[in-house]
């Protein structure tokens, strides 16, 4: 980052006596462009010696996905995007027949069951009764009164979410593949965490009169920024950084304004 | 523990033992991955449920329960000395019974479950017995009197003649009498009759508790196969498509042409005459009908702009069709002062007065307005949600979407609408009930509800 050529020096004016061109021993004074010494490389040395370098919504040792980081003022804007309380979208793949102490296939083993009486169905319905208490949730938690007209219209839209701290909850939850005993969730959800989508599978599995656990949590989408824009560990050099955050700020910029106004 | 080794040395006749190792000795360290495989192979497999597992059927209850209508005793009289009796059951509470219940139906205080089996016992009740709309209801203590709150669900005796034969179709409440439908015995009918709602005649100064009489009503023109109980008044919808009528008439409930008292079921003229009804629908003053076409026919009170749209009078005594242009209808549900449709794409519309699910602006209109879907959870995400059936009480509302999901909405009077809060809803709320929706029946003041379990 250092090396890159930086802004040309500032110029200034300054009456410098110079020796008059009319001969004589007089000195006179001509104004001159020259440049600013305190802004001369060698005076202010690399221009970057730290980074100010934040990291947005939470992603645990076990699961991988979209992180979002700030870099110097994208600080402020991650604050924004987090008072935003945008849905993060997540893949959830788990495995039927077993139960550990940690919800996931790597903690200790806890109990076996059978799993031959699971359909497609009935994950179906389970997880249709998952999204209609948090849909509940989601209303009750935003805090807003439910007689008043304002209420309702928000209602109809699909507008209302908790736009403070609140418990983790779920706004769409619906079944991928479904290959026994494996089957795959893709999860929309606000202030959760990834041990909390853990527990989800778990509590699905023992619904189902069996046990489940998970074996991978991956987030796709985090607010506006969705797979397409993360960089894989090849991309991580300065050139598609830079790329990355210029393709992203007008997507950033107008969603704060949308939602903060 | 040094001291301890040497002082048991010193007790030469003890042979040497180690106070450390308890047991066998172990593996030392973490255990490897082939070992945690090997154990994981090794763990018993627990099965909870087999392949053929059925889901199972339950009954749930909401709303008040000091008149019984709940059937859960404990809540009127609890069973030890310092629990309080509870008023307001706010959240669905799962009712046992003996039977699978396919039909129940809420009253005005009181409550009819009825089971498709060929048992000798196949309808029950529980609620106010005033006038003896649960029949007659022997009291344990004194053997010659009736009980005037039936706090469980108790029997019903039915005077069938082929009782092991018989089954019972359906059943309905209104605000004092109840009617019960079998498949091949006709109707049967109890409570009061003051206004010949149970289709028999007026006997002046009757008294109504503690009777045994139950009415049979079997002439009609072809099988009855929908009972529906308003206030005061009783509606049979047969198999061939046409309405009788019973009850009483001053505002034009009965549809009969006339503002008087019938006693003696009679078919229904006016716009619906050689229609071929496939639904009735009432439960106040007011009812409605559907053809098998999609159009909807209402006559009754219209006090609240129920029937606005085609008169100003607030007293309808003839069918009349309703011209909505909202697209086919397929259900009606009639409240104390608002009405609701369902049509053929699952889109619920509301006119009338009162809390009509569209916030706290609309208080009324005389012309349907569609609630909007994604209130019942339709979303780009799931687009084949839909609702599939509407039911009304008195000034609430409740709708079933085909995922099984229940949405209720209106007064909530002493907390009938399951919600777990106290405040009216002025838009479709969901109510948490732990499985599969199949039905669902209002009273004023309390719900019934019938449920499959998820597994």
């Amino acid at each position: 980052l250092n090396a890159a050529p930086r802004r040309a020096p500032r110029q200034q004016i300054r009456f410098l006596p110079t020796p008059a061109p009319s001969g004589g021993g007089a000195l006179e004074l001509v104004p001159t462009r020259v440049p600013v010494l305190a802004e001369h490389p060698l005076v202010q040395g690399p221009r970057f010696r730290r980074l100010k370098i934040g990291a947005g919504h939470r992603l645990d040792v076990k699961a991988s996905g979209v992180f979002v980081l700030g870099i110097g003022h994208g600080n402020k804007l991650l604050t924004d995007l987090y008072n935003c309380h945008l849905t993060k979208v997540y893949t959830v793949g788990g495995l039927f027949g077993k139960a550990t102490d940690d919800f996931s296939d790597t903690g200790k083993l806890i109990e076996k069951t059978t799993f031959d009486h699971i359909t497609r169905e009935k994950l179906e319905r389970i997880l249709a009764v998952i999204q209609g208490t948090n849909h509940k949730a989601l209303l009750m938690y935003s805090n807003t009164d439910m007689q008043t007209q304002e209420a309702y219209e928000l209602a109809v839209k699909g507008l209302i979410r908790p736009m403070d701290k609140s418990p983790p909850i779920i706004t769409a939850i619906r079944c991928l593949q479904f290959a026994l005993p494996e089957f795959q969730l893709e999860i929309h959800c606000l202030h959760e965490t990834q041990q909390y989508l853990r527990k989800i599978v778990h509590e699905i599995g023992l619904e189902l009169k069996s046990s489940a656990v998970c074996t991978r949590v991956r987030r796709t989408r985090d607010g506006v920024f969705t797979l397409d824009d993360a960089l894989p560990r090849t991309q991580w050099d300065l050139q598609s950084i830079q790329d990355a955050i210029q393709n992203c700020q007008l997507k950033v910029e107008t969603e704060i304004e949308k939602t903060l106004g | 523990a040094a001291m301890a080794g040497m002082l048991r040395g010193l007790r030469a006749a003890r042979p040497a033992r180690s106070l450390h190792r308890r047991g066998l000795g172990g593996a030392a360290g973490p255990p490897s991955t082939r070992q945690l495989r090997e154990a994981e192979e090794a763990a018993p497999v627990f099965q909870y449920a087999g392949k053929a597992a059925k889901r199972k059927d339950r009954v749930f209850v909401w709303g008040f329960s000091y008149s019984g209508a709940l059937g859960v005793p404990s809540f009127v009289k609890p069973d030890a000395g310092w629990k309080k009796p509870r008023r307001i059951q706010p959240t669905p509470y799962r009712l046992e019974t003996e039977e699978k219940i396919s039909s129940a139906a809420c009253g005005y205080g009181f409550t009819l479950l009825a089971s498709s089996t060929t048992d000798i016992t196949k309808v029950w009740g529980m609620g106010l017995n005033k006038d003896s709309q649960l029949g007659f209801q022997r009291s344990r203590r004194d053997k010659t009197k009736g009980y005037e709150y039936v706090l469980e669900p108790s029997p019903i005796p039915l005077p069938l003649e082929k009782p092991q034969q018989t089954r019972v179709l359906q059943v309905s409440c209104g605000r004092a009498h109840s009617l019960v439908l079998t498949d091949s015995e006709g109707v049967f009918t109890m409570g009061n009759n003051s206004y010949g709602q149970c289709g028999r005649k007026v006997i002046e100064n009757e008294i109504y508790s503690e009777s045994h009489l139950i009415h049979q009503l079997k002439e009609f023109d072809s099988r009855v196969v929908q009972v529906v109980c308003g206030q005061d008044h009783s509606l049979f919808r047969t198999k061939k498509g046409s309405v009788y009528a019973c009850g009483w008439g001053a505002d034009g409930q009965t549809g009969l042409g006339h503002y008087n008292i019938t006693s003696i079921p009679t078919k229904l003229r006016g716009d619906i005459a050689g229609v071929n009804v496939i639904q009735v629908s009432s439960y106040g003053d007011c009812c409605l009908a559907v053809s098998d076409e999609g159009d909807v026919f209402g006559w009754g009170n219209s006090e609240y702009l129920q029937l606005a749209s085609v008169t100003e009078t607030t007293q309808v005594n003839v069918p009349r069709h309703l011209p909505f242009k909202i697209g086919k209808i397929k259900e009606a549900a009639c409240g104390g002062t608002g009405n609701a449709v369902l049509t053929e794409e699952g889109n619920i519309f509301v006119w009338g007065y009162g809390i009509l699910g569209k916030g706290s602006n609309l208080i009324e209109t005389a012309v349907p307005e569609m609630i909007p879907p994604s209130l019942f959870g339709w979303s780009d995400f799931n687009s084949e949600i839909c609702v599939a059936h509407i039911r009304c009480g008195l000034s609430q509302f409740a709708a079933l979407t085909n995922r099984g999901e229940l949405f209720v909405w209106g007064k909530n009077l002493r907390g009938c609408l399951g919600t777990g809060r106290m405040e009216d809803q002025y838009f479709p709320w969901r109510v948490t009930v732990p499985g599969e929706v199949v039905d669902v029946a209002c009273g004023v003041d309390h719900m019934v509800s019938l449920v499959k379990s998820f597994t």
